[in-house]
C-alpha cells in the first residue's frame, strides 16, 4: 500500500467513522439520561438526508436553509417520538421499551419510504465536486465537511454539557436521576431534551453524509447498528469514547476491506461491524462472568 | 465441628470495593436454638444472609454447613442441601396462584425434567401429585389452606409473608433464614408469626432470623447474635444481650422500640 | 372453583378448535384458505417457542428468524445436495440448531436487557449473511430450489391438503407439549424465574440453565418449522429470514401474548393474515403498520393482545353469570 493510498483509506475511514461517531453520541446521550437504548437512532440520520432532499428538490428551498430546517425537523420528530411512544409507556419494562423503539424505527422508516422517496438519493456537495489533493491522495471536499462538522459538533456538545445550565442538568440527571430530581431537575424534561439533542445529532450526520454517499429510507438500519457499536465501545457512558469508537470502527472497516482480508470483500463491509459488535458483546459477557465469580 | 452446630462461619468477610460490610465474623449456629441476628442499620445482617445463601461470594473466610464447606457451592444448589431463605420484600411469584407458589418450593425435592414434563410420563404425574399434596400440607401449616387458588399477590402483606414462609418450608430445609419476617405486620400477625416459628422449630428445622422488632426477637429467640459495623460485638441469650453495655451503646442514636 | 370452571371452558374451546382445524382444508368448508393455514401453522410453531422464550426469560429475541432459517437451510441443503432422507435432514437440522442455541446460550444470557437484544439482533443479521452465502454455494444466487416433498413410505405430501394435516399435526403436538411443560414443575420454574429470579434461585432453581434450556427449545421449534417450510415451498431464499422476519415473529409473539401457549395461534394467524392483507391493499404500508402495532401493543397491552382479550372475555363472562343468577 503506497502512502497515498494509506492516506486515502485513512481519510475514508475517518469520514465514515465520523458519522458512526455522531450516531454513537446520540445513543450515548439518550442512554445516559434515560437508560433507554433508542433503536431508532439510525433512522434520524436517514431522516436528515431524506428530508433535506425533499426540501431541496420538491419544495425548492435553497441548500443552506434546507439543511438547517431538516435538522430541526428531525430533532422535532425525535422529541415527538419520545412524547408519543416512550413517555406514554410510563413504567414499561426494558423489553417493552426495546420493542417500542424498534416499532417506532420501523414506523419512521416506512413513512419515510412512502412519503418521501423510495429511491436512493444524493444531496449536492457543499463545496463542489472537485476533489482536493492532500499528501498525494485525492480527497472529496465533502469528507472534510463531514469530519469538520463532527469535530465542531463534538466541541459544541462538550461546551454545552459542561458550561450551560441545561447541559449541566443533563449531566446531573445522567449521573444521579434521583438526586437531581430532588434539586428540581425534571427527568421527563431532561429525557425530552436528550431525545431532541440525539435526533438533531443524527440529523446533522445525515445532512453532511448524504452528499457523499447514496442514501435510502433503509439506510438507517446499518447506520444505527454501527452507531450502537461506537457507543458500546464507549460503554454508553462517555461521549468522548463513543466518538473514538465510531472513528475506530470506520477506520477498521475501511482498512479490512482495503486489505482484502478473508471474506471481507466490499460486499461484506457491513459484516465487519457485526463482528466487532459480537466481539464487544463477547468481551462484555466474559467480563460479567468474571465479575460474578469474583463477587 | 460438634454435632449440634448446623452452620459455622470462620473469619467471614465481605467487602464491596472499599466498603467493608462484614469483618472477620465467627459464628456458630446451634441446631436446636432459634437464633436471631440483630444490630443497627448497616451492621451487615443482610450481607451475612446473602453470603450464607450464596447471592455473592465471600471476600475471605469460610462458611460450613453441617460440616461441609459451602463457599463454592452455587446459590441454586444450596436449597437441595437444606438452606432456604425468605426475603425482606417477600418476592412472591406474582404470576402464580398461592398453591403454585408453594408447589414451586418443592422444586429441589422433585426431579422430573423437560422430557417427562413434555410427554406427561408417569414419573411426572406421580411427582406432581406428591408435590400438590405436600404443598397443601405446608399451606395448612401456615394457615393459608383456604386460599389455594387465589392469585398470590391478591393476599394482604401479612399473608403474603406467610405464603413466602410456606414456600420456603416446601423445600424441606434443615435451616431456614428469615429476613425481617415481622416487618409490616400488626401485633396479631406478629404473634401468629412467633407461633409459626416455634412450630418450625418443632419440625426440627433450625431458624435463623434477622429482625428489627425487639419485643418479637426477645420473645422468640433462644440465642441472639449482635452485629455492628460488620463485626460481631456480642452474643448470648435475649436477657444477657439486653443488659450488654456494648449492645446498648451500638443502638444509641437508633430508634429502640 | 374459579379455576375448574375455567378449565372446562378451555377444554371446550380446544375441542372446538380441533374440529374446525380438521374441517378447514375441505373445499366445502374453508378449503381456499388451506395454503394460508399451512403458513399460519408453521409460524405458530416458531411463535410458541418465542412466546415462551420472551415470556419466561423476560428477554427479547430480535433474531429468532436465524433459528427458523437454519432449520430451513439445513433441511434444504441436506435433502438436495446430499440426498438425505428429508426426515433425517429435519432431525439433523433440529439437533444442530439446538446445539447452536446451547452454545450461544450461556454467554448470551450473561448479557442483560439492551445488550442482549443487540446480541440477538447481531446474530440474526450474521445468519442472514450466512444464508446469502449458502445460496451461492448450494443453489442459485437467490435461493435453493428443488427441495423434495416429505413422504412416509409411498405416501408423498405433494398436495396442500396433505401438507396441511402434516403441518398442523406438528403444530398441535408442539402446542400440547408446550402446554404440558408450562403446567409442570419445569413450567413453574420458568414462571418463577419470570416472577423473581432471586427467589427462584433461593428455592433451588438453576436460573441460567433454565434460560438456556428454553432458548434451545425455542430454537428446536423454529428449526422444525423451518424444515416444514422448506418442504412445503420447496424453495428457500435468504430474504425470508432477514431482520424484518425476526420483527414479524416478535409481533406474532407480542400479539399472541408473551408466556402464552395457545395464544400463539392467534398471534401468528392475526399477524400473517394482516401482513397478507396489508401487502395486498397497502403495498409497503404493511411495514409501517407493524411498527405502529408494536408500539401500541407494548404501550397499552404489554402482556399481549390475546391475553388481554381473554381477560376481557373472562370479565364479561363473570358479569353475565352474575346477572344470570339474579332473579
Amino acid at each position: 500500500m503506497s502512502s497515498a493510498e494509506f492516506v486515502q483509506y485513512l481519510v475514508s475511514g475517518i469520514t465514515s467513522g465520523s458519522i458512526y461517531a455522531l450516531v454513537g453520541l446520540g445513543f450515548t446521550i439518550i442512554y445516559a439520561v434515560t437508560k433507554i437504548i433508542n433503536f431508532a437512532q439510525g433512522e434520524f440520520v436517514m431522516l436528515g438526508g431524506l428530508i433535506s432532499f425533499t426540501l431541496i428538490y420538491r419544495a425548492g428551498i435553497p441548500l443552506a436553509p434546507a439543511l438547517l430546517l431538516s435538522i430541526l425537523i428531525t430533532a422535532v420528530i425525535g422529541a415527538l417520538m419520545y412524547v408519543l411512544a416512550i413517555r406514554t409507556a410510563k413504567r414499561a419494562s426494558v423489553v417493552s421499551l426495546i420493542i417500542i423503539t424498534i416499532g417506532a424505527a420501523i414506523f419512521i422508516r416506512g413513512i419515510a419510504g412512502q412519503e418521501l422517496t423510495k429511491d436512493f438519493i444524493r444531496l449536492p456537495s457543499f463545496s463542489g465536486e472537485q476533489s482536493m489533493s492532500f499528501l498525494g491522495a485525492h480527497i472529496d471536499p465533502q469528507a472534510l465537511w463531514i469530519i469538520g462538522t463532527t469535530v465542531v459538533v463534538t466541541i459544541i456538545l462538550h461546551l454545552f454539557l459542561t458550561y450551560t445550565m441545561v447541559g449541566k442538568a443533563l449531566k446531573a440527571c445522567a449521573i444521579n436521576p434521583v438526586a437531581s430530581s430532588l434539586v428540581g431537575i425534571n427527568p421527563k424534561t431532561m429525557a425530552l431534551i436528550a431525545f431532541f439533542l440525539a435526533s438533531a445529532l443524527g440529523g446533522v450526520g445525515g445532512v453532511v453524509f448524504a452528499p457523499l454517499t447514496l442514501m435510502s429510507y433503509q439506510s438507517g438500519v446499518m447506520l444505527g447498528l454501527k452507531g450502537f457499536v461506537a457507543a458500546a465501545i464507549g460503554g454508553f457512558k462517555s461521549p468522548v469514547a463513543a466518538v473514538f469508537g465510531g472513528l475506530l470502527l470506520g477506520i477498521v472497516e475501511t482498512f479490512v476491506v482495503a486489505a482484502n482480508w478473508g471474506p471481507f470483500t466490499s460486499a461484506y463491509k457491513d459484516a465487519i461491524a457485526l463482528v466487532v459488535l459480537l466481539l464487544i458483546l463477547l468481551i462484555r459477557s466474559g467480563k460479567l462472568a468474571e465479575e460474578e465469580r469474583a463477587g | 465441628m460438634s454435632r449440634s452446630v448446623i452452620l459455622e462461619t470462620r473469619g467471614l468477610s465481605k467487602a464491596f470495593g472499599g466498603l467493608v460490610a462484614l469483618d472477620k465474623v465467627d459464628l456458630s449456629i446451634d441446631t436446636t436454638k432459634i437464633t436471631a441476628v440483630i444490630g443497627p442499620n448497616g451492621a451487615g445482617k443482610t450481607t451475612l444472609f446473602n453470603l450464607i445463601t450464596g447471592v455473592y461470594p465471600a471476600s475471605s473466610g469460610e462458611i460450613y454447613f453441617q460440616g461441609r464447606l459451602l463457599n463454592n457451592v452455587p446459590a441454586h444448589k444450596r436449597a437441595s442441601l437444606g438452606i432456604v431463605r425468605t426475603f425482606q420484600h417477600v418476592h412472591l411469584f406474582g404470576n402464580m396462584t398461592v398453591l403454585e407458589n408453594v408447589m414451586s418450593g418443592q422444586h429441589p425435592r422433585s426431579s422430573y425434567g423437560f422430557l417427562e414434563a413434555a410427554l406427561r410420563l408417569s414419573k411426572a404425574r406421580r411427582e406432581e401429585e406428591a408435590i400438590s399434596l405436600n404443598a397443601i400440607k405446608y399451606l395448612n401449616l401456615v394457615g393459608l389452606g383456604t386460599y389455594t387458588d387465589h392469585d398470590a399477590l391478591s393476599l394482604p402483606l401479612g399473608q403474603q409473608k406467610l405464603l413466602a414462609i410456606a414456600r420456603a418450608l416446601a423445600t424441606e430445609p434443615r435451616l431456614i433464614l428469615l429476613d425481617e419476617p415481622g416487618a409490616g405486620l400488626n401485633t396479631l400477625e406478629k404473634r401468629q408469626l412467633s407461633d409459626l416459628i416455634r412450630s418450625i422449630k418443632e419440625m426440627e428445622i433450625t431458624v435463623l432470623l434477622v429482625e428489627h422488632d425487639m419485643p418479637l426477637v426477645m420473645g422468640i429467640a433462644e440465642w441472639v447474635i449482635v452485629l455492628d459495623s460488620g463485626q460481631k460485638i456480642a452474643e448470648g441469650t435475649a436477657a444477657q444481650i439486653q443488659k450488654n453495655p456494648k449492645v446498648i451503646a451500638a443502638y444509641l442514636g437508633e430508634e429502640v422500640e | 372453583m374459579l379455576r375448574r370452571l375455567k378449565s372446562n371452558w378451555s377444554y371446550l374451546a380446544i375441542t372446538a378448535l380441533f374440529v374446525v382445524l380438521i374441517l378447514v382444508p375441505f373445499h366445502w368448508f374453508l378449503g381456499q384458505y388451506t395454503t394460508l393455514m399451512i403458513f399460519i401453522g408453521i409460524y405458530t410453531i416458531v411463535t410458541v417457542g418465542l412466546c415462551l422464550l420472551m415470556g419466561y426469560t423476560g428477554q427479547v429475541s430480535l433474531g429468532q428468524a436465524a433459528f427458523f432459517g437454519t432449520g430451513a437451510y439445513i433441511s434444504a441443503i441436506l435433502s438436495t445436495t446430499y440426498g438425505f432422507n428429508p426426515w433425517l435432514a429435519m432431525l439433523v437440522a433440529a439437533v444442530a440448531t439446538g446445539a447452536f442455541a446451547y452454545i450461544i446460550g450461556y454467554p448470551i444470557f450473561r448479557l442483560k436487557g439492551n445488550y442482549l437484544a443487540m446480541a440477538t439482533l447481531g446474530l440474526g443479521l450474521i445468519m442472514w449473511i450466512v444464508f446469502k452465502q449458502l445460496n451461492q454455494f448450494f443453489g442459485e444466487p437467490d435461493g435453493i430450489s428443488g427441495i423434495p416433498y416429505l413422504s412416509i413410505g409411498g405416501f408423498v405430501f405433494n398436495s396442500s391438503f396433505r401438507r396441511y394435516f402434516l403441518v398442523w399435526f406438528f403444530c398441535l403436538a408442539v402446542l400440547l407439549i408446550s402446554q404440558n411443560i408450562v403446567r409442570s414443575r419445569t413450567g413453574r420454574a420458568l414462571r418463577a424465574i419470570h416472577g423473581s429470579e432471586s427467589a427462584a434461585e433461593s428455592i433451588g432453581i438453576n436460573v441460567d440453565q433454565f434460560k438456556v434450556k428454553i432458548l434451545v427449545l425455542s430454537a428446536v421449534y423454529a428449526s422444525m418449522a423451518g424444515s416444514l417450510f422448506a418442504h412445503h415451498l420447496r424453495y428457500v431464499g435468504a430474504q425470508t429470514f432477514d431482520f424484518m422476519a425476526s420483527v414479524k415473529l416478535v409481533v406474532m409473539a407480542v400479539i399472541g401474548g408473551l408466556a402464552s401457549v395457545w395464544g400463539a395461534i392467534f398471534g401468528a394467524g392475526a399477524t400473517h393474515i394482516l401482513s397478507d392483507e396489508l401487502l395486498l391493499r397497502f403495498g409497503d404500508w404493511d411495514v409501517i403498520i407493524y411498527g405502529l402495532i408494536l408500539v401500541l401493543v407494548m404501550i397499552f397491552m404489554p402482556e399481549g393482545l390475546f391475553v388481554r382479550l381473554k381477560d376481557i372475555l373472562e370479565r364479561l363472562r363473570l358479569r353475565y353469570r352474575r346477572r344470570g343468577a339474579e332473579p
